[in-house]
């Protein structure tokens, strides 16, 4: 009920225990979720999580089998897409092949009984750079453009809420990139809320001010691209969003703010705060950026962070800004480093003995789950 | 073989002016057309050549005949036979419209609501073919029979009395009148019409169906303005399918008609097989094509020839 009650702001969106199964297989796990009025919100999983099934629930196209969907504090869950304050953005764009491209952009505001079509649509198509192209057909035009288009389609009819079903799936890395800004530009100019359902964490990145984490059905986590980034609460987000290496530990004690653990065999600290999980046993993850890699013969005492001995390069690749390590540790675990090329140290090549460190405060703790180690166990 | 296959090329479209590059291969399509090629000059060509010289000429079967540019011939037959004619493209039109009214619906139903038993239903479409186009015509005498079940529920429910009005039926009886030759011509050519037209609905992609949904069409708008306009190339090729086979269609005349609904094709069939007035029914045929081919040509401009099935 609070939820309901909170939803004052037009844009907003509410998903209230929505859930839908296809026979016995339930592919969105009940899910409570508020998308602030305004937002660029990002839908992140592998395909299959349940993402575009969540998305088109909200747009109407899919019946939930159970909760609501509040737009705007209204409850919209019985009204056909049609009857919507939505619109949206399909993959591979659905646009009209029968209909010009103006006639395409026209298409929701000739449904709505708006006979001076013309104005906003030259506007539209402005908007998203396509002013000269109005009169071709979506055939006649490159994938970029056609998914602007799309965009403009959706958003000529100033929807409370833009959803984007993986609109740039179909575009090629650098045109991708470049219409991820664009979009993020047209979302700041308009100002809708933008609910943009995607498989790729960098765009997620890149273009969201919030990111939901969906794995199996169930939203494993929800924040800031930093929040996620830097303090993942599961081991699938962990691994998701960039690469991170998990190590398993036993809990020793705590002090002063710290979990002290046991890692096979070396002493290590982690903030309680930053630990996600309860009991002696927590898996520690450490992004590979945080690490840093000296030669063994080369380290000093390293104070109080957390370090590693006795650890052997086995492969070493150079990429420009930075050279990835990986590192074989005394248990046969390997760890990935990656080092900013500032002084690159030449005895660091495969079969050198070296030793990791960090800062204990970039460490974050998540609890051992069985079903989603395979990471962890990777070795 | 290799005499005729140039022939072949050239009929195909001027492949002499282009540049020949020096490629091995060169003579596969050739290769390849041959066969059609041949096909359609010695069943097709030389025949309608031969055809086309029996119209022009004059004399009986005791003189002999003898070619002598007769053209009168045709305006003498279209004079005589008009009104088969115009029955011809009648009836055939009436059925190209029932098969569209009774075929759209079924090719939708097959392409988005069939699920599954698509396979099943588009089998069932083309069943009747298993049997022979005689028998299936003539089962058409039972069903349509006097004081038969259908003919008696269409008279207790006084659509023989509208029908009658439109000149289509006579009293009470069904058979032997125009609507009997619809009805056959129909059942006969209705899976011409429903095969493209669930070729065309079928392509339709269904994000289409949703992205119309998401902007504000409500279904019946949807179907007006992405759905229907989307399977007009099946309409066209349906509508042609039907219409060109109907019009010189004669066994459902002749079955389940009349002497008073005698269409283009029995007057053929009488003129060669009963009269033996050889030029006047070579002269009806190709007045028959002709006809067939303005109306044919005339539609698609119409319509449209852009993607056709």
């Amino acid at each position: 009920m609070s939820e309901q009650q909170r939803a004052g702001a037009s844009g907003d969106v509410n998903l209230v225990g929505l859930s839908k199964s296809f026979g016995s297989n339930t592919v969105v796990q009940p899910t409570d979720l508020t998308i602030p009025a305004g937002s660029f919100f990002a839908v992140l999983g592998a395909s299959g999580c349940g993402k575009t099934t969540t998305l088109r629930m909200i747009a109407g196209l899919e019946e939930p089998t159970t909760g609501q969907v509040l737009i705007g504090g209204q409850d919209v869950t019985g009204l056909p897409p049609y009857k919507r304050p939505v619109n949206t953005v399909f993959q591979n764009y659905a646009l009209f092949p029968h209909l010009s491209v103006a006639e395409n952009v026209a298409f929701g505001l000739r449904r709505k009984g708006r006979k001076d079509v013309d104005g906003p649509v030259k506007e539209m198509l402005e908007l998203v750079e396509l002013g000269h192209l109005g009169g071709r057909k979506p055939a006649q035009l490159s994938g970029g453009q056609q998914q602007r288009v799309a965009v403009a389609r959706a958003l000529i009819n100033h929807p409370q809420v833009l959803l984007l079903d993986e609109p740039l799936g179909a575009l090629d890395l650098k045109l991708r990139r470049q219409m991820q800004l664009e979009l993020k530009r047209i979302q700041t100019e308009v100002g809708i809320t933008f609910v943009h359902v995607t498989h790729d964490q960098e765009e997620a990145m890149t273009m969201a001010d919030t990111i939901a984490v969906m794995n199996g059905g169930v939203v494993e986590q929800l924040g800031s691209p930093a929040d996620l980034y830097e303090s993942p609460r599961t081991k699938f987000v962990a691994n998701f969003l960039g690469q991170s290496n998990l190590l398993d530990t036993r809990i020793t004690g705590t002090s002063g703010g710290y979990l002290l653990m046991d890692v096979h065999g070396t002493r290590m600290a982690l903030p309680v705060d930053r630990t996600a999980a309860q009991g002696d046993q927590v898996v520690m993850g450490i992004r590979p950026e945080k690490i840093a890699i000296q030669h063994a013969s080369a380290a000093d005492s390293n104070g109080n962070r957390n370090r590693i001995d006795g650890g052997v390069i086995v492969d070493s690749s150079f990429i420009g800004v930075s050279t990835q390590y990986t590192v074989r540790m005394p248990w046969a675990q390997e760890i990935t480093v990656f080092e900013q090329n500032m002084e690159r140290d030449h005895r660091l090549v495969p079969g050198a003995p070296v030793v990791l460190h960090w800062n204990p405060d970039h460490g974050f703790g998540l609890a051992p789950e069985p079903a989603t180690a395979s990471a962890a166990v990777k070795a | 073989m290799n005499a005729l296959a140039p022939t072949g090329g050239g009929g195909g479209g001027g492949t002499d002016d282009l540049k020949e590059p020096p490629k091995r291969g060169r003579w596969v399509p050739y290769a390849l057309l041959a066969p059609g090629m041949i096909w359609l000059v010695v069943f097709f060509l030389i025949p309608m050549l031969v055809q086309g010289g029996t119209s022009l000429q004059t004399g009986g079967l005791e003189k002999g005949y003898e070619f002598t540019w007769h053209f009168s011939t045709y305006w003498d037959a279209l004079q005589t036979y008009y009104p088969q004619f115009l029955r011809s493209f009648g009836y055939a039109a009436a059925a190209t419209v029932m098969c569209l009214v009774i075929g759209y619906p079924l090719a939708y139903a097959i392409a988005f609501k069939a699920g599954k038993w698509r396979g099943l239903w588009l089998v069932l479409v083309i069943a009747p073919f298993f049997t022979s186009f005689l028998v299936r015509t003539l089962a058409w005498k039972t069903i349509l029979a006097d004081n038969g079940i259908v003919v008696d529920v269409l008279n207790t429910l006084h659509f023989t009395d509208v029908t009658a009005l439109l000149g289509l039926t006579e009293g009470d009886r069904v058979l032997a009148t125009p609507l009997a030759v619809i009805c056959g011509l129909t059942y006969n050519f209705l899976p011409f019409m429903v095969l493209p037209l669930y070729a065309s609905l079928e392509r339709i992609d269904p994000r289409l169906h949703e992205a119309a949904n998401d902007l504000y069409a409500d279904p019946k708008t949807t179907f007006r303005k992405v759905t229907f306009p989307l399977s007009l190339p099946g309409v066209v090729s349906g509508t042609l399918l039907t219409f060109i086979p109907a019009s010189g269609d004669y066994v459902n005349a002749a079955w389940l008609g009349s002497p008073d609904t005698g269409m283009a094709g029995n007057v053929i069939q009488t003129q060669f097989l009963r009269v033996l007035d050889y030029p006047t029914a070579a002269a009806l045929s190709f007045i028959l094509m002709l006809l067939i081919v303005l109306m044919v040509s005339a539609y698609i401009r119409k319509a449209g020839t852009e993607e056709l099935v």
